[in-house]
């Protein structure tokens, strides 16, 4: 309990002291602090679905982060920030003057957000920041945070590497500046505008404290985002649709006469993606990307950033280009193919890796609820979960590419409620459907279309595995509906 | 959830000797046993040596009962008996891993003077009393502990790790070095003592194996070999659900249960099919609880199945799409689980190529070396219930990389699971073997999944190999032998 109190009164301290600098000591405008005026609070309450319960919302919690403002007017954030969010606003940081803001544009995969104010003119009078060119490892930086009075810290930063790297959902890898900075934790928030000469080096989305590194979204990724978020649908950033492997190990290489240097071993071509269509297959070997030469572990050298991996060369390039060139080795024959890099359609894929701000979808029938697979879903089972979700499900999301290609979304059982309609099948779940009254099931819009045509007045549900089979009493459970509603408290027995 | 924590009670560590002078009854064993457990993790080692004691008793024919688990992986038998100060050299005559039990035999003919058989009894009525006898923790004579029946059910056993078979729970205590021991009553063996329950979640509960268990091994050995449980290898529910009763065309009379997974492979495939309402076994009417009525009592459908053996057949009247139908199931194999078994008394095979090492997937694999690796792990999981067996009847991983130049860049490929070799394909750990000592100037060996092959130079890789072996400490390239 004392420390607690201590505690408490030492914040209190601590902030007073603060307010009366502020008072005592008006900022002088200067170049510096002109920049600062540009950046604003965002403050997100985010709510997300429960997938175990699909018609009910988690607990809604209260994020912040420092947003930047753009010479467009609108403010740049992390896309985390807004994720499933149900309230958005902006604050001034010194007057605390507040407007409700909406979404422009988000991408989960490029970790961005473009926010803009309701009230018109809110932004009035404030700053905005221009976009940084270039950059070199070893510039130096600053970090700008929101102190508690509204004033703007500024921490320095030195940038340290230039590299392509995977971003926080773990879906595209794109361009990563990594700084090194003593950042201390303010606003509990490290989404965080790093500014290099006044302008925009880049959007903070990680910071360890441990090592004192920070991982930024950098200025030329905001670049092509913002193109992109000008048009509207917004369309995302391009990919090949493969994966690839070194060719460091001299045995491979000699077997594979690789007798120029570098050159990297394609483990895996998705098929009908741009890579695919292009006929690139599993065993090529590529040399070079529109004209620069790949070495052994996939890099180019860039004339801007050094030695980076050649899929920049697809990520930075403007949102309409055309198709470029692809140099490759098969069967000792060298060959070029033009390649027409293309985003690709999450919904498309067989169990979606992030499904933000969309309900899931479900359909109840009889106290059988019917979900499609995504990774959203077998992340309610924790941090842990490619261990502790139920593996066949686990197994079918990380092995998605593996499947027929005509699979389709996988439904499945993912839970019972007991009911009369139920009885003896109380304890089944995550089993996977294969045929719901003898049609074959490829998506929850199939179940809800066999669940028309019931079978001499039972409904025949099919799995995958044990139990096989499960029949329920069509007339029945269309008598029991309602009370079934009512009794578990759902709003609808399906969301399509 | 609650998830049952079985040990075994087999008592760990030598404890000093023992001269007893117990009158009654005159048939008890204590059971020491030198045994060396295999290393999964370095297949090629002998194992480490560790001493453990148990109990056992005298039956016909001058042979000892007692658990497998006793003398699972004995390198060195000793038993001695009550009143009788030496210690006689034992061996093991029959092992059964699935239900636990084996015998042994002492070849010097001194051991069996004075000794009483122990004869047989039934299955004892709950909540009779009956007495637990044995060298358990605590002290280095004989113990006794009594208790009454507290329940006669199905169990797994916990020494294989995939059995189940009828078990009968008491309250006596029984604790690590009981295992092996008789349990009686009126002077009758009733169970044999071997498992409890972990003193965290339960207390008081303690399991023997009842004698129906046991005249099915010692009526199983009686041809000189041991030929394992038979299974009918499906999974069956209880049919309770109105609507499913009805759509089945079954009256609302609570007989019959369903069918669910036919496993491929199994005694039953072809036999019996998913949806199938199995109404009887060998005449006998299955409840639609799954219990039929055996020996005065409701018992585990599968009971029927337990008491059978190789070669004999269970009968079932089925509905089937809502005909009758006879069906008549000829058990010819075990359990096609026997991959996901804890394996005893057999040394892991494995091979050594360019400091590759290469092991087939089974129980002690996964519980040694644990891996992370999904597509591993789900390899293991689903075996059977996704019939991946059929098309590989051994899965061959590459267990660990024995760092040398050779193999400099193979790290990556750990835990993958052989697919080809030299585009061979690879079904077993001799088909590994055979593609790899079949030529080329390359060993190409491809894995599951996306990825790059291993490449191994030949040359290369065999001028290694000796190397690595001496570096390592490694006698054998190779143990091909099941």
């Amino acid at each position: 309990m004392k420390k607690i109190l201590l505690l408490c009164l030492l914040t209190l301290s601590c902030s007073l002291t603060a307010s009366q600098a502020a008072a005592a000591k008006p900022p002088a405008p200067t170049e510096n602090q002109a920049s600062a005026k540009g950046v604003v609070r965002v403050n997100s309450t985010n709510q997300s679905y429960d997938y175990t319960r699909p018609w009910d919302k988690k607990n809604p919690f209260p994020r912040r982060g420092a947003g930047a403002i753009l010479e467009n007017g609108l403010v740049l954030v992390t896309a985390e920030l807004v994720a499933n969010h149900n309230h958005l606003e902006i604050e001034k940081p010194l007057t605390a003057d507040k407007s409700t803001a909406e979404v422009v544009a988000v991408d989960y995969d490029a970790n961005l957000a473009l926010v803009k104010p309701v009230k018109a003119d809110f932004l009035k009078g404030l700053g905005s920041f221009q976009l940084a060119e270039g950059a070199r490892v070893g510039d130096s930086a600053e970090i700008l945070q929101i102190e508690n009075n509204g004033e703007i810290a500024r921490t320095p930063a030195t940038l340290t590497t230039i590299a392509v790297a995977p971003y926080p959902l773990d879906s595209l890898s794109l361009l990563v500046f990594k700084l090194s900075s003593p950042l201390q934790s303010r606003d509990s928030s490290f989404v965080l505008p790093a500014i290099r000469e006044g302008k925009l080096l880049g959007l903070l989305m990680r910071y360890d404290a441990r090592t004192q590194t920070a991982d930024l979204v950098p200025s030329p990724v905001i670049r092509r985002f913002l193109e992109r978020a000008e048009k509207t649908p917004y369309i995302g950033f391009s990919r090949l649709g493969l994966s690839f492997s070194s060719t460091r190990d001299p045995q491979l290489r000699s077997y594979l006469g690789l007798a120029q240097p570098g050159g990297i071993y394609l483990t895996e071509v998705i098929p009908e993606s741009p890579a695919g269509l292009a006929d690139l297959r599993r065993g090529d070997i590529i040399l070079e990307v529109d004209g620069q030469a790949v070495d052994q572990d996939g890099l180019y050298e860039d004339p801007d950033f050094g030695k980076i991996l050649f899929t920049h060369l697809l990520t930075s390039r403007e949102p309409n280009a055309g198709p470029l060139s692809i140099k490759y080795l098969r069967d000792g024959k060298t060959q070029d193919v033009e390649v027409t890099p293309k985003p690709i359609d999450p919904t498309k894929s067989v169990s979606e890796s992030h499904t933000f701000d969309k309900p899931p979808r479900y359909f109840i029938l009889g106290g059988l609820i019917f979900q499609e697979l995504s990774r959203t879903f077998l992340r309610e089972w924790g941090a842990n979960w490619t261990k502790t979700a139920p593996q066949r499900l686990v197994y079918l999301d990380a092995f998605q590419s593996e499947l027929p290609k005509d699979r389709g979304k996988i439904v499945f059982l993912s839970g019972t409620l007991p009911s009369p309609d139920t009885i003896g099948y109380e304890g089944l779940n995550n089993l996977v459907i294969t045929r719901v009254n003898g049609i074959e099931i490829k998506s929850l819009d199939d179940v809800a279309k066999a669940a028309q045509s019931p079978e001499n007045g039972f409904h025949k549900i099919e799995f995958e595995e044990d139990p096989k089979l499960l029949f329920l009493d069509a007339n029945q459970i269309e008598a029991n509906k309602e009370n079934l509603a009512r009794d578990y408290g759902i709003p609808a027995l399906q969301r399509l | 959830m609650f998830r049952p924590a079985f040990f075994a009670i087999t008592l760990l560590g030598f404890a000093g000797f023992c001269h007893a002078a117990s009158p009654l009854p005159k048939g008890l064993v204590r059971i020491v046993a030198t045994s060396q457990e295999p290393n999964y993790l370095q297949p090629w080692s002998g194992g480490t040596v560790s001493g453990a004691s148990g109990s056992g008793f005298v039956i016909e024919g001058n042979r000892i009962l007692t658990n497998a688990h006793v003398v699972s992986n004995s390198r060195f038998l000793t038993v001695s008996k009550e009143g009788d100060p030496a210690k006689y050299l034992a061996r093991v005559l029959h092992v059964a891993h699935d239900c636990d039990l084996a015998l042994l035999t002492v070849d010097d003919p001194k051991f069996f003077k004075g000794t009483t058989a122990l004869p047989f009894g039934g299955i004892p009525a709950i909540e009779s009393t009956v007495s637990v006898y044995g060298y358990p923790i605590g002290g280095d004579r004989l113990s006794v502990t009594r208790g009454v029946v507290s329940r006669i059910d199905f169990q797994p056993y916990s020494h294989s790790g995939v059995d189940a078979h009828l078990t009968i729970q008491i309250d006596a205590a029984i604790n690590p070095g009981n295992s092996g021991g008789p349990v009686l009553q009126d002077g009758k063996v009733v169970g044999v003592a071997f498992q409890g329950f972990s003193g965290d979640v339960a207390q008081n509960v303690g399991y023997m194996i009842p004698t129906p268990v046991v005249a099915r091994f010692l009526e199983d050995v009686k041809d000189g070999s041991y030929d394992k449980y038979m299974d009918i290898a499906v999974s069956y529910h209880a049919l309770n659900n109105p609507a499913m009763r009805k759509a089945l065309g079954i009256p609302d009379n609570d007989l019959g249960v369903f069918v669910g997974e036919v496993y491929a492979g199994g005694a039953s495939d072809g036999f019996l099919k998913a949806g199938d309402v199995i109404l009887s076994i060998d005449g006998l009417p299955v409840s639609s609880d799954g219990t039929v009525p055996l020996d005065d009592d409701q018992v585990e459908m599968a009971e029927v199945v337990e008491r059978k053996f190789k070669g004999d057949s269970v009968a079932f009247d089925v509905v089937r799409e809502g005909k009758p139908l006879s069906v008549k199931v000829p058990l010819d194999r075990a359990w096609p689980f026997a991959m996901q078994a804890n394996a005893y008394d057999k040394k892991p095979r494995y091979l050594i190529y360019g400091g590759l090492v290469f092991q087939p997937l089974e129980a002690n694999f996964i519980n040694e070396h644990n891996p992370d690796d999904l597509r591993l792990r789900y390899h293991y999981d689903h075996f059977i219930s996704q019939a991946l067996h059929l098309k590989k009847p051994e899965i061959v991983v590459l267990s660990n990389v024995l760092a040398d130049p050779v193999n400099a860049y193979a790290g990556e490929f750990t835990y993958g699971i052989v697919e080809t070799v030299n585009e061979i394909s690879i079904k077993s750990l001799d088909d590994l073997a055979k593609a790899i000592d079949s030529g080329g100037d390359y060993v190409v060996i491809e894995f599951s999944g996306p990825g790059r092959p291993l490449v191994l130079k030949r040359e290369a890789a065999e001028a290694a190999t000796p190397q690595i072996l001496s570096r390592y400490g490694i006698q054998k390239d190779r143990n091909l032998v099941p």
